[in-house]
């Protein structure tokens, strides 16, 4: 069975075939639907090999995490697929703890197996790392990047921008002595919040010296230790900034394991906006990371350069703005700003 | 004689373009819209992320809407489909985008000038999503905004305003500074339309986008001072459902008009009478060309020290009510000026003080102002 025998018992071109094959999105959902009925009948399934040896592309791209537990790396995920399904485009996952010899060699051998396309999050790649694309014309769109990686398609957030207003925010409540907790990763991305921190203190005159920053591993019982920490110094606190709501979240309990509330003691604020901060009591204010998004433009953005099939097009860097989502933890009381 | 349009460099067989909302959801809603006659087409607004339909997110109170709804529920990739059947009619289609960053909004202009809008319009005007502040609420962000689209697209791009703002002309100018070849004014107003006192509960689980005719003298207003604050085109908005208020926005300076709630109340056959209604007004006075009229009204407009003191009050009509019962005039008098004898009214002239209400207020329409 080939496309030219389906063509003529559908009744129509081989070209509007290839069409519902290549571009389904073009093709009016009636005919494309009486075409895929067809199809099925005569158990038709194109030569993948054929058809990838003929158009020079294979249909595939690959997303590559630093880690496929975390949450907002599967929301990324969830985004690339949504469009990935649209556009007709499988996905390989890889996850590669952002350790820039891992990266290099799944790179490799994703550029052997001719995907269409990468989409990179948070990875440790340096600029030099960057030939490899371009020898193999292969594209790529970075997301979170190292800010090194200069002249390549990012997808961004603010994450300093976002991290000072989160901080203001504990400010504007009348809070003075802010804590910040941070993950060790991602690297990049907790820098920039680190930065926001010292920038939103430094502006309102406020103590942010190393005393007050500790530094854990990101996950719930990171955050936990690093509020123990914090609390065992003796150092008299009513705010802490979380870098991540897992971390958040662990330091929330050890807080309240101390006999203390949060936030009449301590208000807490962290970053991401995870379902389950929504439900944790008190319900935890927070950065909503737009993730998901990102994912969504990452994927568009790679799409345009594949369908268009011009590696080299002038690359663009868009930011997708994040945005402070005023919950309880926090300890504000006002109740409009929240619907807004 | 016709109603061909030029705006922003866009030739409308007529100024009538319907607005951004669910009515122009998809290809075969705007092509729903051509074949009832519309100049131009909207889409409802595009953006990258979807948002979850609520229900309900629509309530009516007896004169106008509040909409919850959070742009178009269609994936870009489905757009690039849809646009293709908005655009088999050959009329002019005009993408709505929103994003927050000048980045990302460039992204979306770019990606529908390719795949075939005629123009693009800024949504960044809704009064729910985005913040207690608008994003149309600040010039420098609808500067950088605008900016970034007009660099990066072809076609022509319009800006649209929110009259939830202290100083428009500012936003609006900030707009025009960026480069923008036309203002649509004005968004939906932020509204809560009404609670149900029964339960404590207000119609709608959160604030809304209020349109229809009871924002039409809040439109008209911003309409006239963004047409008195640039040279470039504007296009009204808000509560147009006649021929006469598409009159009313174009002598107060605006080029083409947008129609939206009242397509969404009655159907798109509604636009079939206010072209034939604007049609029959222009041949009547013999005009060329609606432009003829634009900005006459605004000619009008004084400064509150310019307006003449006539000495100017309200006759007795020297007729007898239909209603012998009325009494809306006498009721609405502060001054206690008219009363009623034999089923006529009495207005005494060393009371009267002129004020107007009881002109409009008169069933009959048999009073009159005059000196």
């Amino acid at each position: 069975m080939n496309i030219k025998e389906v063509a003529n018992r559908a009744g129509v071109s081989v070209a509007t075939i290839s069409r519902v094959l290549n571009h389904p999105e073009s093709v009016a959902p009636a005919t494309r639907k009486r075409i895929e009925a067809v199809m099925e009948s005569l158990d038709y399934t194109p030569n993948w090999f054929a058809r990838g040896l003929k158009l020079n592309r294979t249909g595939t791209i690959a997303l590559m995490v630093p880690e496929i537990l975390d949450q907002g790396y599967m929301e990324i995920a969830k985004g690339v697929e949504d469009v990935a399904r649209q556009k007709d485009q499988n996905i390989i996952l890889a996850t590669t703890e952002e350790d820039r010899n891992r990266e290099l060699k799944t790179i490799e051998s994703f550029i052997e197996r001719k995907i269409d396309g990468l989409i990179i999050v948070s990875s440790a790649l340096t600029k030099k790392d960057l030939t490899l694309f371009r020898n193999q014309k292969m594209p790529v769109v970075f997301i979170s990047k190292n800010p090194e990686l200069t002249g390549v398609n990012g997808v961004l957030t603010n994450y300093r921008e976002a991290a000072a207003e989160a901080v203001n925010h504990l400010i504007e409540i009348g809070h003075r002595r802010i804590a910040l907790i941070r993950g060790t990763k991602p690297f990049n991305e907790n820098k920039e919040k680190l930065d926001g921190y010292h920038q939103a203190m430094e502006n309102a005159g406020l103590d942010h010296s190393d005393g007050l920053i500790m530094e854990e591993e990101n996950t719930i019982e990171g955050g936990f230790l690093a509020m123990s920490r914090l609390l065992s110094e003796g150092r008299p606190l009513d705010g802490v900034f979380v870098t991540s709501d897992n971390m958040a979240i662990g330091a929330m309990d050890k807080i309240k394991q101390m006999g203390m509330r949060v936030p009449e003691d301590i208000a807490v604020v962290g970053f991401d906006n995870l379902k389950i901060s929504g439900y944790v009591e008190p319900k935890l204010t927070t950065v909503a990371k737009p993730m998901y998004r990102m994912g969504l433009v990452a994927a568009r953005l790679l799409t345009d350069i594949i369908e268009e099939d011009r590696p080299e097009a002038e690359p663009q860097e868009i930011l997708i703005q994040s945005k402070l989502k005023i919950r309880k933890s926090c300890g504000h009381e006002d109740r409009f700003s929240e619907i807004f | 004689m016709s109603l061909t349009t030029d705006f922003m460099g866009l030739k409308l067989k007529n100024p009538i373009i319907i607005a951004a909302g669910p009515w122009s959801r998809n290809g075969d809603m705007v092509r729903r819209a051509f074949r009832a006659g519309a100049g131009a087409v909207v889409t409802e607004t595009i953006v990258n992320e979807l948002n979850p339909d609520v229900r309900p997110r629509l309530a009516y109170d007896g004169r106008g809407v509040q909409n919850i709804r959070l742009y178009s529920d269609m994936l870009i990739e489905e757009w690039e489909r849809e646009l293709t059947i908005a655009k088999s009619e050959g009329g002019v289609v005009i993408a709505s985008v929103c994003a927050q960053t000048p980045s990302e909004i460039k992204y979306l202009a770019q990606k529908m000038e390719r795949i075939g809008a005629d123009a693009i319009e800024l949504g960044v005007a809704s009064p729910m999503g985005e913040g207690v502040e608008v994003i149309a609420s600040s010039p420098e962000r609808v500067f950088e905004l605008t900016k970034a689209v007009v660099e990066t697209v072809k076609i022509p791009v319009m800006v649209k305003l929110s009259q939830n703002v202290s100083n428009i002309a500012r936003i609006a100018r900030a707009a025009e500074k960026a480069g923008a070849h036309g203002i649509s004014a004005i968004d939906t107003v932020r509204c809560i339309i009404g609670v149900d006192v029964s339960t404590g509960k207000p119609m709608l689980a959160t604030y809304g986008g209020y349109s229809g005719i009871p924002i039409k003298p809040l439109g008209l207003a911003s309409v006239a001072t963004i047409a008195q604050s640039v040279k470039i085109p504007v296009c009204g908005i808000g509560g147009i459902a006649t021929a006469g208020n598409v009159l009313e926005y174009m002598m107060l300076g605006a080029t083409t008009v947008q129609i939206g709630t009242a397509v969404m109340l009655e159907g798109y056959q509604i636009l079939e009478g206010i072209l034939a209604d604007l049609e029959k007004w222009q041949r009547e006075r013999n005009l060329t060309s609606l432009s003829e009229i634009r900005g006459i009204a605004l000619e009008e407009l004084k400064a509150f020290d310019e307006i003449a003191l006539e000495p100017k009050t309200a006759k007795d009509p020297g007729k007898d009510c239909s209603d012998p019962n009325c009494r809306k005039c006498m009721d609405c008098c502060v001054y206690d000026g008219i009363v009623k004898k034999d089923g006529r009214i009495r207005i005494d002239q060393e009371l009267c003080r002129g004020c107007g209400l009881c002109v409009d207020l008169c069933p009959d329409g048999i009073i009159e102002l005059k000196w």
